[in-house]
């Protein structure tokens, strides 16, 4: 449990907090796919996959599952990358961690080709009359914090600021 | 545009004879019939007629999702198939529950269901992206594993689209054969692979990147935490030191079993599925994972059947929880003081059969074929092989020549006999492809079929033999399920009656959507004298009136019905659609796709009284597991009381023109009456 932790802990040294998906020996994702729902939910008021800010690779065979969502980067690639910073892309000063202000927005899709990972954090909102970048905002404005967190069921991702879950069973005793 | 809240829109009309796609307005029966399983009752009461059989193109696979899937509401995620079955015996319209990612899919790409009709000329399948569809070639995958077929399309179609495939069984026609989406979830009791096979089929694919929306989100969010109160907690990869599935199925393994829990379907919030990690594969010699309910556990030890708790089916306020809590292991701890716990939790022990014993690898080999090939794990774990091991044991296959030794403990001749049906090889291979129903009658029913298992014997009353027919067949070809004899056969008459009652009036194994629930008050009342108190027949029409509720809202049988909360799928419809609903409605709408299910029964198949109560009886003059049989006369006493409950007419079994007139379908009636087919 010690080294999971350090291993997160390491990560913050270039990253912001961000949602981390925690090995399945601590909890199995169990593919119940809420995380994205409840993402596209509560930030454009519908249910889409393409809507959602958090990414969930589906093992469809395996069942084993992936989770991808912003590392929030320190030096925030896609925020440098954004003609119109501090409007469209901004910084939340608070948290570190930049987000997309969809109003101001000209669908130029340089921070999508700014971030670092595959598959991209960034993607775009095509449910516009013009597209529109969309990438986790940590659910910055939301008083419970990230809904993916609060509504995954086995609290298999969490921000990688909090320390790793333990069974409130017990059950993950001597697994480590 | 208007937003539409909760639904796609429309149904996309998919002919493989001609290669066109039609949009079906969902407004042509919505809101008469909600979705699901409603809808597609009244789509095949209107399209296929009683001169159409299961492998004819003239068939209809009718795909149906309900308008709570996409909406993020738990348990929305499931869908529903119908048409006409290959499996039941004889050909009759039934239905065939899914979940998984693919209805939610479907949705995001823009539709609510699929009619599939005629058949392609060559191995086809289809492509929807958006609302656009395509008739793509099958033949690279034409033969292919359920497995491969999924990785093979999400290669050229890219990782984001959802399948729904068939297997090698659905291409031979194998009359169980399933319909299988991502996770292991299967449309399987039906026979519907074969339905696909039978047009060419291979699979359906989808990629929707569009979006569903619900009407009222913070409703939506606040059923996430009230449905079922979602436990919320870790779900770590459990190192087990054996199998250990209820008081049932408990056997060491060498090596140990990995074990974790996942859900079945977009947007739960519950994880009842059981998970087997790096188990034996029966197609490849790198180890896999594997999703279990019920029955396959039993694939893996069927030395005892499955035991039974009343609080199972009978419940109080006290002491209630969704069947869901009980596979996840998140029931809440028994509520003692409530004065009825102690028979609530009175565990009636199961039968000792003797089938096979506990064999971890070759049970997880025989269920990873059942998926790979793509057929129903209940025809083959409770079926097939139960009868192989009774049979050899009663010796009633010698001067058989299957082409091995017969040895159910062996994983050689597991998947030899799997093999040689899928593939129809040599003459038995092509018998039991056929499905244990129609295979028995094609030996021999009465030596095949019903000579006599001398191995079951009772744990309720030490020591007594309780006689069994070496193929466990109950009505309509199925398998028993919670009837007292046969699979799952501990529960006693109080509940094993009920559910005969509701497979007589189905054309499937009812189950499975419709496991009969009611309240330790109803339990208290009939105990004494079931066959005679209106409570049963009235606590089977709850249940039925609740199965179509679940499958076409659409809503899960592991999480519903909650008898402390029956308005949970009106709030749930609320929630995505915006329209109110109240209880009275819902079940007006529910009990309206009833009757329709049981004018296409009366039209097409010759669905009567007689035909009913005789598919039924016969299986329940075998003991239960206390000994119990039925009565021809207090029987049929019971089916008079759920006749005259329903208002049907009790000579024929028959809906009256008032019961169609009052639930809004005259029309059905007309047409009934035009065929004589309403009651005198
Ligand atoms: S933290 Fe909020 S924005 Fe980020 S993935 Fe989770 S729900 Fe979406
Ligand atoms: S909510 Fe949790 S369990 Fe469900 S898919 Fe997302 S990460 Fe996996």
């Amino acid at each position: 449990m010690e080294k999971i932790q350090e291993e997160y802990g390491k990560i913050s040294e270039k990253y912001c907090n961000h949602i981390v998906q925690y090995p399945p020996e601590v909890s199995l994702c169990a593919g119940c796919t809420s995380c994205e729902a409840v993402c596209a939910m509560v930030h454009d008021g519908a249910v889409s996959p393409s809507l959602s800010r958090i990414q969930l690779e589906r093992g469809t065979v395996s069942m084993i599952h992936t989770i991808h969502a912003c590392m929030q980067c320190r030096d925030h690639p896609c925020y440098s990358a954004c003609p119109k910073k501090d409007k469209a892309m901004c910084i939340d000063e608070k948290l570190g961690i930049a987000y997309v202000n969809q109003e101001e927005c000209v669908g130029c899709r340089l921070c999508v080709k700014a971030c670092p990972f595959e598959p991209k954090r960034i993607r775009m909102n095509l449910d516009k009359p013009r597209p529109k970048a969309i990438k986790c905002d940590m659910c910055r404005t939301r008083p419970n914090g990230p809904a993916c967190v609060e509504y995954c069921q086995v609290r298999c991702i969490g921000k990688s600021e909090d320390p790793v879950p333990v069974d409130d069973r017990g059950r993950t005793q001597g697994l480590f | 545009m208007e937003t539409i809240y909760g639904y796609a829109g429309k149904i996309a009309r998919i002919n493989l004879t001609d290669s066109t796609v039609t949009d079906v307005p969902i407004t042509n029966y919505v809101p008469k019939y909600v979705g699901g399983r409603s809808v597609a009752n009244r789509i095949f009461w209107e399209e296929v007629g009683p001169e159409v059989k299961a492998f004819d193109p003239e068939n209809k696979l009718i795909y149906m999702t309900g308008p709570t899937t996409a909406t993020g509401i738990p348990s929305g995620g499931r869908t529903v198939f119908t048409g006409l079955s290959p499996k039941t015996l004889p050909e009759q319209y039934t239905w065939s529950g899914m979940g998984g990612w693919f209805g939610s899919e479907l949705k995001f790409a823009g539709y609510d269901g699929l009619i599939i009709e005629g058949k392609a000329k060559e191995p086809t399948y289809i492509y929807i992206e958006d609302g656009k569809v395509q008739f793509l070639s099958a033949e690279k995958l034409w033969g292919q594993y359920v497995h491969e077929t999924q990785e093979m399309l999400e290669e050229i179609h890219g990782k984001d689209v959802k399948s729904i495939v068939i297997g090698p069984a659905g291409e031979n026609l194998v009359r169980f054969a399933s319909i299988t989406t991502a996770n292991d979830n299967a449309a399987a009791k039906a026979g519907f692979g074969a339905v696909m096979g039978s047009k060419n089929l291979k699979a359906v694919t989808v990629r929707g990147r569009g979006k569903i929306v619900p009407a009222d989100i913070p409703k939506v969010l606040e059923l996430r935490k009230t449905m079922n109160n979602p436990p919320m907690r870790l779900n770590p990869i459990l190192n087990l030191e054996g199998v250990e599935a209820g008081a049932n199925v408990n056997f060491k393994v060498p090596g140990g079993v990995k074990q974790a829990q996942v859900a079945c379907c977009y947007g739960c919030n519950q994880h009842c599925d059981r998970m087997f990690l790096d188990v034996k594969s029966g197609t490849s010699r790198k180890k896999k994972n594997r999703v279990e309910k019920c029955v396959g556990i039993f694939a893996m030890d069927f030395t005892e059947n499955c035991g039974w708790m009343p609080n199972q089916t009978f419940q109080t306020e006290q002491n209630h929880s969704a069947p869901c809590k009980t596979l996840s292991g998140d029931m809440e701890p028994p509520d003692m003081t409530d004065p009825y716990a102690k028979d609530l939790f009175n565990w009636r022990p199961a039968d000792t059969v003797n089938f096979w014993k506990g064999n971890y690898d070759k049970g997880n080999v025989m269920m990873d074929l059942c998926n790979q090939y793509g057929i129903d794990k209940w025809e083959v774990t409770v079926g097939l092989f139960p009868w192989f091991s009774m049979g050899q044991k009663e010796g009633v296959f010698e001067g058989m020549d299957f082409g091995m030794p017969i040895d159910v403990e062996s994983e050689e001749f597991v998947r030899y006999i799997l093999d040689m049906l899928v593939y129809r090889k040599g003459k038995y291979g092509d018998i039991l492809a056929e499905g244990m129903a129609r295979a028995v009658r094609i030996l021999g029913k009465e030596k095949y079929g019903d000579t006599i298992y001398h191995g079951r014997y009772s744990n309720v009353i030490p020591g007594k033999q309780l006689d069994i027919p070496i193929c466990m067949e109950t009505a309509w070809g199925e398998i028993f399920h919670w009837q007292g004899r046969g699979y799952q056969a501990a529960i006693d008459i109080t509940g094993w009656l009920p559910c005969s009652l509701q497979l007589m009036v189905s054309s499937r194994d009812t189950q499975t959507v419709a496991h009969f629930h009611s309240t330790w008050d109803y339990y208290l009342a009939v105990k004494d004298d079931p066959y005679h108190n209106r409570l049963v027949p009235q606590a089977v029409i709850e249940c039925e009136t609740r199965e179509d509720i679940k499958d076409s809202f659409t809503s899960c049988e592991w999480q519903a019905p909650d008898h402390y909360w029956p308005t949970m799928e009106c709030e749930m419809f609320e929630a995505a659609t915006g329209y109110p609903m109240t209880l009275e409605e819902m079940e007006e709408m529910a009990i309206r796709s009833r009757l329709t299910f049981r004018a296409i029964l009366i039209r097409n198949y010759g669905r009567d009284r007689e035909m009913e109560v005789n598919a039924v009886y016969p299986g329940l003059t075998y003991p239960d597991s206390v000994g119990l049989t039925a009565d021809w006369d207090d029987w049929n006493d019971l089916v008079d009381l759920y006749y005259e409950e329903r208002g049907w007419d009790k000579k024929t079994g028959w809906p009256t023109r008032e019961q169609y007139e009052k639930y809004g379908i005259k029309e059905i009636a007309d047409e009934l009456e035009a065929a004589g087919k309403l009651p005198g």
